[in-house]
């Protein structure tokens, strides 16, 4: 009789434990839930909606009744010239925006990790183009650059260069927003590469120059190795947001001159809204899409090598 | 190799003198330890020697040649750091030829991709390899050669550090508290590891441990420090059996040195509410001083042969000795400090247990006597204290 009362007894905690197990397995779902949720409503929804609207004739008079149409959407992109266009512009501008904004970005915070007098001045001073509101921003490069009054052409006359047609020249255009792009991304990388570079022991640079390394080799041999993996995660994002980017640019030149300035979120909206072709637009925002989840494979391929390389 | 002296050095960080007016020299091969508390400046001392930290006052010399603004691959030294201070993208075998390879390296080796092509070429030629395979074979790391510092053991890491530190063959090796981040175990092992080391290769080590055991077991010549200033400077004898103060008899020894304010009339002596003869003089005009005695120097017996009556407080069984702390008096021994204790150490397995009277005798010619206002020694050095040592007190 005892026994049994035991096992009872046994089972009875077992099947508690069994329930609050269970229970507790349900907690980083329930954590989760809040965050997918919006994600699935923000994101996700309307990221497979765009696709299949890729593929269907949807137009801006009649947004809800497109008929579904195959890839002929992507057939017509690929044999449009204006796509190829875009798709060079918007590499070209994402690989400069990479170079120059993580490369000035990182020599700045280079600079910034010594003590001097008015470093904490001048860091506020650097911050200040990430700090602005992008279409602020905008706007007050929009009169620098202008043509008749702007101060760019003051400096240029000044410098004896006479005055460049800096957004209306197809040579010009590009750098110019790159120009700005540049001095709003660059603070960014700077505060990030800072954070990394307080972060390289003291020890391991005092061990270097012990080795008789000198300063340009400390930097080369501790330095960078320590910050390179935050310097490939600020490129990914640089990158990624570089793909996407639309205010800067539509608000300098709206793509022009002649498209030459037309990335591909530009060109979504223009070929959505001017051209009221939304099934099209779509399928641009799925090349945008690719391009991006690319960029993202290439850093998840050089983390996993490096992560390979180090647990050897 | 460079005998270094140390003339008068002085470190201070805005108002805040870590190192005041330091007055030493380290001979030829010889293994000097830097003992003393954690902020007492010794690091800072030994960076000092690696050309890591400016020297604020006096001057270094290399040889009798000024070295206060040498660089540090200038002073040709060798440094180990706590952290190990591995580079944790190299291999192994990259790490320990590092200091080669930037020997090899000329100004025009900055131009990229020349750099990679330099030392590629740096890292096959034989002799470079034949070096770190040396090296490595010496420190028991040829099978690690090819891995990274992440995957190794604390200890491990601890010997790559030292061949890096080796290859170079350097006629100085400083080393900053290599042994603190391993194991009790390990730290033994290292310990004589390096003392090893120190007798194949020959070389002048500058050691900085606040481990007096470390000091003890490695040092040819310590020197005790506290606040920036030196307490005393000698051999670990002549540390340990004749301290300078009432700071390097608490701090070396381990348990520290009995130290008993004492009042004094005559050859009677009082403490703690009890009083006894002391037979082996007692200091000069003075009636009230600070008795010292080494633990190992008193017996403890239950039988009350003894001239200090106490209670066992503490007791401490290490296997082959027994360490006894003891209440002076016939008082409780309760309560958990140990402050006021009288150490014993006996061999063995005594038979006392807690709270046990017992009394606690020595011998009187073991006794060592310290001013009680300045904590300096009054019992006169021996002869065979170094200059060094009386310098400094």
């Amino acid at each position: 009789m005892q026994t049994v009362q035991t096992t009872g007894l046994a089972s009875t905690s077992r099947k508690n434990r069994t329930r609050s197990g269970r229970l507790a397995a349900l907690v980083p779902y329930a954590f989760v839930a809040a965050p997918l949720a919006y994600l699935g409503v923000f994101m996700f929804w309307p990221l497979g909606r765009q696709i299949w609207m890729s593929l269907t004739d949807t137009r801006l008079m009649n947004p809800t009744h497109g008929d579904f149409v195959g890839l002929e959407n992507y057939r017509d992109l690929l044999t449009d010239p204006q796509f190829y266009t875009s798709l060079n512009v918007t590499i070209l501008y994402t690989l400069w925006t990479v170079v120059l904004g993580v490369g000035l970005g990182t020599v700045a915070a280079l600079a910034m990790d010594r003590p001097f007098k008015g470093r904490t001045i001048i860091r506020a001073i650097l911050l200040f183009g990430w700090a602005v509101p992008n279409v602020a921003a905008t706007l007050v490069w929009l009169w620098i650059f202008n043509g008749p009054s702007g101060v760019a052409n003051e400096i240029t006359e000044w410098l004896g260069l006479g005055r460049i047609q800096w957004l209306t020249s197809i040579q010009w255009a590009l750098p110019s927003i790159l120009a700005v792009t540049v001095w709003q991304v660059a603070p960014f990388v700077m505060l990030v590469m800072l954070a990394a570079l307080q972060s390289v022991p003291e020890e391991v640079r005092e061990a270097c120059r012990i080795d008789g390394a000198d300063g340009l080799n400390v930097f080369r041999n501790v330095t960078l190795p320590y910050i390179m993996p935050t310097m490939q995660l600020v490129s990914l994002l640089v990158a990624v947001w570089s793909i996407r980017r639309f205010e800067i640019i539509y608000l300098l030149t709206g793509g022009g001159p002649i498209g030459s300035t037309s990335t591909l979120v530009v060109q979504i909206r223009l070929t959505a809204f001017e051209d009221y072709e939304l099934g099209l637009a779509s399928a641009y925002g799925a090349v945008g899409l690719l391009l991006a989840l690319l960029v993202a494979l290439i850093n998840y391929l050089f983390e996993r090598r490096r992560a390979k390389v180090m647990s050897k | 190799m460079p005998k270094i002296d140390f003339n008068g050095i002085s470190k201070t960080f805005g108002s805040n003198t870590v190192i005041r007016r330091f007055n030493a020299s380290v001979e030829d091969g010889e293994f000097l330890v830097l003992l003393g508390p954690s902020g007492c400046g010794k690091s800072t001392l030994l960076r000092m020697i690696a050309g890591l930290a400016d020297i604020s006052g006096g001057d270094l010399l290399f040889d009798s040649q000024r070295a206060n603004d040498w660089s540090p691959k200038e002073r040709g030294v060798a440094f180990v750091f706590q952290s190990y201070a591995l580079y944790p993208h190299m291999t192994v075998r990259s790490n320990i030829a590092f200091p080669l390879v930037m020997a090899a390296f000329r100004k025009w080796h900055h131009i990229p991709l020349v750099n990679m092509v330099q030392r590629w070429r740096v890292m096959q030629q034989p002799e470079v390899k034949a070096a770190v395979e040396r090296i490595a074979e010496q420190l028991e790391l040829t099978a690690l050669l090819d891995r990274r510092p992440g995957s190794l053991s604390g200890g491990q890491r601890q010997r790559v550090a030292l061949a890096r530190s080796l290859v170079r063959d350097p006629s100085l090796y400083l080393l900053d508290e290599p042994l603190s981040n391993l194991d009790a175990k390990l730290r033994t092992q290292m310990r004589s590891e390096i003392t090893t080391l120190h007798q194949k290769v020959k070389k002048t080590f500058v050691y900085v441990t606040h481990d007096q055991v470390e000091a003890m077991t490695m040092a040819t010549r310590i020197v005790v420090m506290n606040s920036g200033i030196i307490q005393q400077i000698g051999t670990p004898d002549e540390i340990y059996d004749t301290p300078a103060n009432t700071f390097v008899a608490r701090f070396v020894g381990a348990p520290p040195m009995n130290l008993i304010p004492v009042q004094i009339v005559g050859d009677e002596l009082s403490a703690e509410g009890i009083g006894w003869t002391h037979c082996g003089g007692t200091p000069e005009r003075a009636n009230s001083a600070i008795f010292g005695i080494r633990p190992e120097k008193m017996t403890i017996s239950a039988t009350g042969d003894g001239r200090m009556p106490g209670t066992v407080a503490v007791i401490e069984r290490l296997g082959a000795e027994t360490i006894l702390g003891c209440r002076l008096g016939d008082g409780e021994y309760g309560g958990i400090s140990t402050e006021n204790l009288v150490f014993v150490r006996m061999p063995g397995h005594p038979p006392l247990g807690l709270g046990a009277a017992c009394t606690l005798d020595y011998d009187d010619a073991d006794a060592v006597w310290f001013d009680k206002p300045t904590g300096q020694r009054v019992t006169p050095l021996p002869a065979t204290a170094t200059p060094e040592a009386a310098s400094a007190l």
